[in-house]
């Protein structure tokens, strides 16, 4: 049943998105361009879409690199491989129309490909590209701008809440000045951009301009997060448009971390196999170890001993100002127990309005000697009168 | 306080000794030993003599160093002749060992008179004693049951005269046949026998070593024992508390308490009355005249009163003029001497004759 479903659903979207392709597919009208170039030749669709041919390559595999460049998109290198199809290579362009190159055949210095893309649109012009250029429309006659744009971010790894300081670097690469620049800087959902500015200054040839802005993280998820390039687009003196755009960046958002102490009380009896001799002195260490984030404030230490467990030396119940997170306070009671058995000692330590505890077992035993004691003092006249009982018994036997 | 010795020669002595011994415990039986010390009312050594070891192991208040065993064992079997040579050639020891304890004021002698060990020693004990030391020598002399044969009536008859021979200051007579009467059984008429000897002298010792009202000493018991034949005995009554103290004392005359048959009233020669008790009961005029009114019957008569918690109690020990009961013994022995000699000749004859029938004649093989 599911199966079925899936295969359904499976076959709705591919059907969806080959659309344009069936269609094209089936009506040789809807190709734009079905035909072959040679390398360093170039089309022109609907006046402001330019593709030229880069390269070709044979081996390892069929392919054909392409430069794209149209109205308010950075230019783009697309590499297609031969049997690709069309899906795999689409192109943006700035109305939100996408076209597709698909390769058909690679020969030694051209390649044949098709162009699809709106039924209504038309190549409106071949041209060569001359190799020195290297890109763009060829513009000899006036000074071009060449923003080259590189981002940023002072953290890799932000905290929600926090902010990430984002820094474009704009050098301006061309032999004129760029004007009329618009900075398209996308987003993260949650986060939101303070100081980012959408138009910035000209920039002169040569010349390199810093700006940056706060990227705060308010309501987002943790995670790693792609931040999508920015866009830049700018006009030379002479009006031609242009546009360039930096590299995208990870960024990783961590959750919030809270601020607070978190206290952690240790008990250690200093004993053999945790048993200690009635009446004998033993000492026991207590540790508090701040192992929160934050300063503590004042911190009481709260004993509870058994009944028949003393203090014998030092301070049990302890007050520290402050231990600062990381840090630790340390220190040693000598006590003393008077009852055999099995005893527990609980110590609380409290800052604030939170408190923490822990408690420590031991058993003490009687010394060999009191163990025995009653026994040797029973004894005693047992064998006085033993030995008186002897005594007589040898006085009066013969 | 008088230094006393006490010796019980022979298994009779040694067992009177040992019930002399247990009454210091305070008759407390078995296992008093364990827990008290004896107490003597005097300063009393004693010491258990015997050629028979196992007479002496047999004894249980006697300390083991106051046991002194004579080395030939196993007695001398009622032979008094093999017993004074015994003694003899033990007397350094024997006398030894008493003189290991010192210098006495009083001694007593205790043996049966028919053994052989006891009845051998003592007269020869009381010679040593005399010449060793300056005391004065008792000898308590118990006679055998009339039934034990010829032989305990023969060493009887020697014993005495030996005893009386050597002059000690006095005889004490216990008869074993006339005390049969406490008990059925001889092992338990010996018990009873013992311990009422044993109680009798030990009252004895308390009065002489006393240092209370009207005392007796040791002169008056020398003066009362050098009476009548020097033989006496010794009687006893305690009163129930109905009884004046005249009828106490009048009691400890009565046959039935003595130790030995006699007649107190015809046969007396000098007595000694220790009257005991707490002083309600000890009414002294009522005493003197009782005492009076028997000394026109008896003779000398010693008191003395022992003033002590307790109902009236009183020891009469007297010596006798005449003794009855000892001629019908001395009698009795004589003829069992006789019979004895005539049936060993008898014997001898017949053995002769016997023998006679082989005379001259050789045998042939
Ligand atoms: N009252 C009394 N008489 C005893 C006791 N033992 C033995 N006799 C008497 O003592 C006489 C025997 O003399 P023993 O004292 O046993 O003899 P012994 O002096 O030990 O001499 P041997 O045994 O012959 O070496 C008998 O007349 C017994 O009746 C006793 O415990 N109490
Ligand atoms: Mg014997």
């Amino acid at each position: 049943m599911n199966g079925v479903r899936i295969l359904v659903i499976a076959t709705f979207f591919v059907f969806v998105l080959m659309t344009p392709v069936v269609v094209a597919s089936g009506n040789d009208s809807y190709y734009i361009f079905d035909n072959e170039l040679q390398v360093n030749e170039g089309i022109t669709i609907e006046t402001s879409i330019h593709i030229e041919v880069v390269e070709v390559k044979r081996i390892p595999l069929e392919r054909a690199k392409f430069r794209i460049t149209s109205y308010q998109r950075p230019e783009r290198m697309i590499t297609v491989f031969k049997e690709d199809g069309p899906q795999a290579n689409r192109y943006e362009t700035y109305s939100g129309a996408s076209i597709y190159l698909d390769v058909i055949g690679v020969y030694s210095d051209s390649v044949q490909f098709r162009v699809s893309g709106p039924s209504n649109w038309r190549v409106t012009d071949y041209y060569d590209v001359d190799p020195e250029e290297g890109g763009g429309e060829v513009d000899e006659a006036v000074t071009v701008p060449k923003l080259k744009i590189t981002r940023t971010l002072d953290i890799s790894s932000v905290q929600q809440g926090q902010t990430a300081k984002v820094t474009f670097k704009i050098k301006n690469d061309g032999n004129g000045t760029a004007s009329e620049i618009e900075l398209d800087e996308p987003t993260i959902k949650g986060a939101y951009r303070e100081g980012c500015p959408t138009t910035l200054d000209d920039i002169a040839a040569g010349a390199t301009e810093r700006v940056s802005y706060d990227l705060k993280i308010v309501d987002v998820e943790p995670g790693t997060y792609e931040l999508n390039p920015t866009l830049l687009n700018y006009k030379s003196e002479s009006g031609t448009s242009y546009s360039s755009e930096s590299s995208s960046n990870v960024l990783v958002i961590v959750a919030e971390e809270v601020l607070a102490p978190e206290l952690e009380i240790k008990l250690t009896i200093e004993s053999d196999d945790d048993v200690i001799i009635c009446g004998e002195r033993f000492s026991v260490t207590v540790r508090i170890d701040n192992t929160g984030n934050a300063t503590t404030g004042r911190i009481t230490v709260k004993s509870h001993l058994p009944d028949d467990v003393r203090v014998a030396g030092g301070e049990i119940d302890p007050v520290y100002e402050s231990i600062k997170p990381g840090d630790y306070e340390e220190y040693e009671v000598t006590m003393i127990a008077y009852e055999p058995g099995k005893h527990v000692i609980k110590m609380d330590v409290l800052w604030a309005d939170e408190e923490a505890s822990a408690s420590a077992e031991f058993w003490a035993e009687r010394s060999g000697f009191d163990k025995y004691y009653i026994y040797i003092l029973a004894a005693i006249p047992i064998v006085l009168i033993l030995l008186w009982l002897i005594k007589r018994r040898r006085e009066y036997s013969f | 306080m008088l230094n006393i010795l006490v010796l019980g020669i022979g298994q009779c002595g040694n067992r009177i000794l040992d019930s002399i011994n247990s009454e210091a415990f305070g008759g407390n039986g078995t296992f008093a030993k364990y827990y008290s010390n004896q107490k003597f009312p005097a300063s009393v050594k004693t010491i258990a003599i015997n050629t028979a070891i196992n007479d002496l192991k047999g004894l249980k208040y006697t300390l083991a160093k106051d046991r002194f065993h004579v080395p030939h064992l196993h007695g001398v079997g009622a032979n008094r002749t093999l017993g004074k040579k015994v003694f003899e050639d033990n007397k350094e020891l024997i006398m030894g060992e008493i003189d290991k304890r010192g210098s006495f004021d009083l001694i007593f002698i205790i043996t049966s008179t028919a053994g052989g060990s006891g009845s051998s020693f003592a007269p020869r004990l009381v010679e040593e004693l005399k010449a060793a030391y300056n005391a004065q020598i008792v000898c308590i002399a118990v006679l055998p049951f009339r039934e034990e044969g010829s032989i305990s009536l023969q060493n009887t008859a020697f014993c005495i005269k030996e005893l009386i021979e050597e002059k000690p200051n006095g005889i004490l007579l216990v008869d074993n046949q006339y005390l049969k009467k406490y008990a059925g059984d001889i092992k338990s008429a010996y018990d009873k026998i013992n311990a009422t000897t044993a109680r009798r002298l030990l009252f004895l010792i308390e009065a002489l070593n006393s240092e209370m009202l009207m005392v007796t000493d040791l002169g008056d018991l020398k003066t009362v024992m050098n009476g009548g034949v020097g033989i006496g005995t010794m009687g006893f009554y305690e009163s129930d508390n109905g009884n004046t103290v005249k009828a106490t004392i009048l009691g400890s005359f009565k046959p039935s308490g003595l130790l030995f048959p006699a007649n107190v009233y015809t046969e007396g020669a000098r007595a000694m009355l220790i009257i005991k008790g707490s002083k309600k009961y000890l009414d002294l005029d009522l005493i003197n005249k009782t005492i009076e009114e028997l000394s026109t019957e008896v003779g000398q008569v010693f008191k003395g009163v022992l003033v002590k918690k307790g109902p009236a109690k009183v020891l009469s020990l007297f010596t006798l003029n005449s003794i009855p009961e000892l001629d019908r013994l001395y009698a009795s022995a004589a003829v069992a001497i006789r019979t004895e000699k005539v049936k060993r000749e008898e014997s001898k004859k017949q053995l002769d004759n016997a023998f006679a029938c082989i005379e001259e004649l050789e045998p042939i093989y």
